[in-house]
């Protein structure tokens, strides 16, 4: 008991420090602000451009990075001052939000506006200013406590010990729900205790994950399983890293045999432009194991012929850096000779479970040697 | 002027007048109701320019049975200040059709002053009633007259005369017509309006029937300089104009009388004695250069007759048969008519070749028409092919016609003196327009004169943005000669300059609040009708409207901008004002302190733009910067 309620203080103390770095970051950029208005200035800040030509890939670091471009934001640019003062809102409302500790998704940024008399147009441009301020701060909003709605799930033996409001301390294995946990934003803070699994499986749908819980794949492998419900979401993202670094799991990702899938993999790899300004989120040792475009003819599975805009997704990541060498590179050119696509779900023509059987086992092998 | 007159003794003028009454503006009771203010007011206004009188005039309609409904007789008064009409003029000039003081070439409202008198006549046509007509001449005796027309002989039928003491100089007529004021009313009521803005030197004031006072105060105290009459330009001229005018430059051989014998005695001294022939010749050598034209005739024809006055007194000249070199005479003592050689060596018989043969085309041309010297003269004989001492009596009609024709050909004639003209002036124009509409910007321009076939003209104008001025804009306000057109705007060429105009160029847009004033000056107006409402698109009238409507209009596109940055800035003050308390309520919370920050000196030292103080400094072409 003693040494969980010293574990549990420890957790309560790091993640009071982080909340205090956060809400010493926000207050160092309002004491500026201040100070110019104080001034008799106009208040402004720079901040990293987002631009597409401010984009780049960082091969070393293995991600998508901002380039050092920066673009000046002034309250003395009429047409920047709706922006700005947005900005300023979502600071000082992102100021509440960590000093109470309450969490809050984009919607309700959105409407909260409103109670201040902000004006956005619709939640795209708030989610836009949302993602200013993490690029002004280099942290990721939920790191103010602003989540997505969507959520993605997880299973698998993971002892976990809540950090949130309330929670402190109290602790769960994430075995315990056989439709796995949601992955929200009192998961991806809480404290990575201890693990059995000796692998992270991440799976690009739904009824898949169910299928592998059923078959127990988290016990036959050793692994947790990760839903990432397509394109994965930050806080998934963000979970994996932390399994990948803090718990020393190697992470692998299964997605459907086509360009798509190959391209939710490469993010949770190394990231996408559109969070280019944050660093937390790439896992860039996952490996990407299926389905292959080669696996559509290696297992004859059934195909699906690829639409117009698939193909022309493949010629556009022909031209992204990361696809130019490697399985990325060879499994493209499959995909455009075939012009055909196939579903996790097709290996369901060999019987419900060949999957988890056959394929899975043969990936798993074949990892180890990528 | 009398030979016009005579021109038209054969058929009564009010006779043509009485049937063809539609040519004048006569039509219908509404038109001419409206058609009758015009002529009287115009008359009083130019009476009152004239003479360099601050106009004042009352203009008063009034039902004679107000019960009645339209169309009915109302009495129509018009009252000014001018000069007045001298007593032995008034039936004259308002009991004839065709009888005035405005046969001079230079600017003036009426052309001939014919309106006034078909109003009187169309009066009593529609009536039976005389006109009234009261004018004071020296502000103590007023003249007051009754007068009918007889239109078959065009004489006027004075009813009544009689003389009164007053205070006051000038003239005030009254006639008595059939009109239709609840059609015309508007109509009047604009004219009255639109009169007294390009007339803000006078006081006009308009009682209507209804009982409702429309007065229009003065605001400019100087009255423009009246223009000068002046000479024709050679380009304006026509055949029969120029034969007119070889008449006027030819001198009749005067009737030798007993006054012409007494008169010519008298100036050669000889009243009271009686000399030989050679020497009344010796004595009219000695005294030549002081005799007068009439006199140096008789004495030539009489060193030729070689006669003294006793037997002169006796003769008549019958002829001067010039290209034969002889003189008929009657005889009355032997009753039979005599001839004599004259000799073309004398000195006298140049003197009477010239009064016979008129002035050398030279003399006639730097004489007669404005703006030619003796240079362009000579020029212009030897471009029309004749010599330039050929006589004026000397030409045929084919040569006149030749002349004539010529005269329109020659470019090298100077453009032609607009000092018959007189505009208004950019000043009282600014004025007037800013009086009337109150606008956020205006700009006014007077084109320099040009000239359409010889007849000089000026173009002026002012436009006006904003203020009091109705949306739905251009507004055209047009005036030829200082008189408002209303009517048939449709077909006149400002519509048609201003309706040719892309205003999105010169960023006005949508129902843009803006006035358009033009002002046509010229000794001729090239009315497209008789109704004298719409002008005509001559060539170089257009050139001239076009050129000061693009002057104005980038003035304007230079206030549009101008104004567009104001409202810019205004928008962005209020945005500033909007926001910047916000951006401090939350940096104060952020940056945890307690007072918010003093923002309100950033504020205030946004310059406030108001768009209305800008009126006059809108040439300067400075950006608004924020601050």
């Amino acid at each position: 008991m003693k040494a969980s309620e010293k574990k549990a203080r420890d957790i309560s103390k790091k993640a009071k420090e982080k909340q205090k770095n956060i809400l010493e970051s926000l207050k160092s950029h309002g004491a500026k602000i201040y100070e110019d208005l104080e001034n008799g200035q106009f208040p402004k800040f720079s901040i990293p451009s987002r631009s597409v030509s401010n984009i780049v890939y960082d091969k070393k670091l293995r991600q998508y990075i901002l380039g050092n471009s920066t673009a000046l934001r002034s309250a003395k640019n009429s047409a920047q001052l709706r922006s700005f003062t947005q900005l300023m809102w979502l600071a000082f409302f992102a100021n509440r939000l960590t000093q109470e500790k309450k969490s809050s998704t984009l919607r309700d940024v959105y409407y909260s506006s409103q109670a201040f008399a902000i004006e956005f147009d619709d939640q795209s441009e708030s989610d836009n200013i949302i993602v200013d301020l993490e690029a002004v701060t280099s942290r990721p909003r939920e790191d103010f406590h602003i989540f997505p709605e969507e959520r993605s799930s997880i299973f698998g033996d993971l002892n976990i010990e809540y950090t949130i409001p309330g929670y402190e301390g109290k602790s769960m294995n994430l075995s315990n729900h056989p439709d796995g946990y949601s992955i929200g934003p009192s998961l991806t803070t809480a404290e990575l205790v201890d693990t059995s699994a000796e692998i992270v499986i991440a799976i690009e749908k739904g009824g898949l994950f169910t299928r592998f819980v059923e078959e127990q794949v988290d016990k036959k492998f050793k692994s947790i399983i990760i839903n990432t419900g397509g394109q994965a979401p930050r806080s998934t993202r963000t979970l994996l890293k932390r399994l990948h670094d803090e718990m020393g799991l190697p992470v692998i990702i299964l997605t459907d045999g086509d360009v798509y899938g190959e391209h939710i993999a490469m993010v949770i790899k190394s990231g996408s432009a559109n969070a280019a300004h944050l660093r937390e989120l790439t896992v860039p040792d996952a490996k990407w194991v299926g389905v292959w475009a080669t696996d559509i003819e290696k297992y004859k599975l059934p195909t699906i012929p690829m639409t117009e805009s698939d193909i022309k997704r493949c010629y556009d990541l022909q031209k992204d850096p990361r696809y130019e060498s490697g399985i990325w590179k060879k499994e493209l050119e499959v995909f455009l000779r075939l012009k055909r696509k196939a579903e996790l779900e097709a290996f369901a023509k060999y019987g419900l479970t060949n999957i988890t059987d056959k394929y899975l086992p043969q990936k798993l092998e074949l990892a180890k040697s990528l | 002027m009398s030979s016009i007159k005579e021109k038209f003794n054969q058929i009564s003028p009010s006779e043509f007048f009485y049937s063809n009454r539609d040519l004048a503006g006569f039509s219908n009771p509404t038109r001419s109701l409206y058609t009758a203010v015009r002529e009287f007011v115009e008359n009083a206004l130019d009476a009152c320019d004239q003479k360099g009188i601050l106009p004042d005039v009352h203009l008063t309609i009034k039902a004679v049975d107000p019960d009645k409904p339209d169309p009915k007789p109302y009495i129509l008064t018009v009252k000014d200040n001018g000069p007045g009409v001298d007593a032995k003029h008034i039936p004259l000039a308002f009991g004839t059709v065709l009888y005035g003081s405005k046969f001079g070439l230079k600017q003036a409202r009426g052309m001939f002053g014919l309106g006034a008198t078909m109003a009187i006549l169309y009066g009593q046509i529609t009536t039976n009633k005389p006109v009234i007509v009261k004018s004071s001449t020296d502000a103590k005796i007023q003249n007051q007259f009754e007068i009918l027309l007889d239109i078959q002989k065009n004489k006027p039928v004075i009813v009544k005369h009689t003389e009164k003491e007053v205070a006051k100089k000038g003239l005030s007529v009254s006639i008595c017509l059939e009109g239709d004021y609840s059609k015309a009313g508007n109509k009047i009521r604009d004219y009255v309006y639109e009169t007294s803005l390009i007339t803000p030197y006078a006081t006009i004031t308009f009682d209507d029937p209804k009982g409702q006072k429309f007065h229009h105060p003065r605001f400019v105290k100087d009255i423009p300089p009246p223009p000068t009459i002046i000479r024709p330009h050679p380009h304006g001229i026509d055949v029969e104009r120029i034969r007119r005018m070889i008449v006027e430059s030819q001198f009749e051989i005067p009737t030798i009388d007993d006054i012409m014998i007494e008169k010519v005695r008298k100036d050669l001294g000889l009243s009271k004695q009686n000399l030989s022939f050679t020497a009344i010749m010796a004595k009219a050598k000695k005294k030549w250069k002081n005799l007068s034209r009439q006199v140096r005739v008789v004495i030539a024809l009489l060193s030729f007759l070689k006669m003294d006055f006793e037997k002169l007194s006796k003769i008549r000249i019958e002829d001067l048969d010039v290209p034969n070199k002889k003189l008929h005479y009657w005889d009355f003592g032997d009753s039979q008519s005599k001839t004599v050689e004259m000799d073309p060596e004398s000195p006298y018989y140049k003197q009477l070749t010239n009064t016979v043969q008129g002035e050398p085309l030279t003399t006639f041309l730097t004489k007669r028409f404005q703006r030619i010297g003796p240079t362009t003269a000579v020029k212009f004989a030897e471009f029309a092919g004749f010599k330039p001492e050929k006589r004026m009596g000397t030409f045929t009609n084919q040569e006149l016609v030749n002349l004539s024709d010529s005269l329109q050909k020659f470019d090298d004639f100077m453009a032609p003196d607009s000092s018959c003209l007189a505009p208004l002036g950019e000043g009282p124009l600014e004025k007037g327009i800013k009086k009337f509409f109150n606008p956020d910007f205006v700009a006014v321009v007077q084109r320099p004169a040009s000239a359409y076939s010889g007849f000089p003209f000026i173009v002026e104008m002012g436009i006006a943005y904003g203020g009091d001025i109705k949306t739905g804009g251009p507004h055209v306000y047009r005036y030829a000669n200082r008189i408002p057109l209303l009517y048939d705007e449709g077909s006149d060429v400002v519509l048609k300059v201003v309706n040719d105009t892309d205003w999105g160029r010169y960023k006005v847009k949508g129902d843009p609040p803006f006035i358009i004033v033009s002002h046509i000056c010229s000794t001729r107006i090239p009315y497209k009708t008789a109704g004298k409402e719409n002008v005509a698109d001559r060539q170089e009238i257009e050139r001239e409207l076009r050129l000061g409507l693009q002057f104005l209009s980038r003035k304007l596109a230079a206030f549009m901008s101008k104004r567009g940055q104001a409202e810019m800035a205004k928008k962005r003050a209020n945005l500033y004002a909007k926001y910047i308390p916000m951006i401090a309520e939350f940096c104060t919370e952020l940056a945890g302190k307690k007072k918010e920050p003093n923002y309100k000196k950033l504020l205030d030292d946004l310059e406030p733009v108001d768009v209305k103080t800008e009126i006059n400094t809108v040439e300067e072409e400075q950006p608004i910067e924020s601050k």
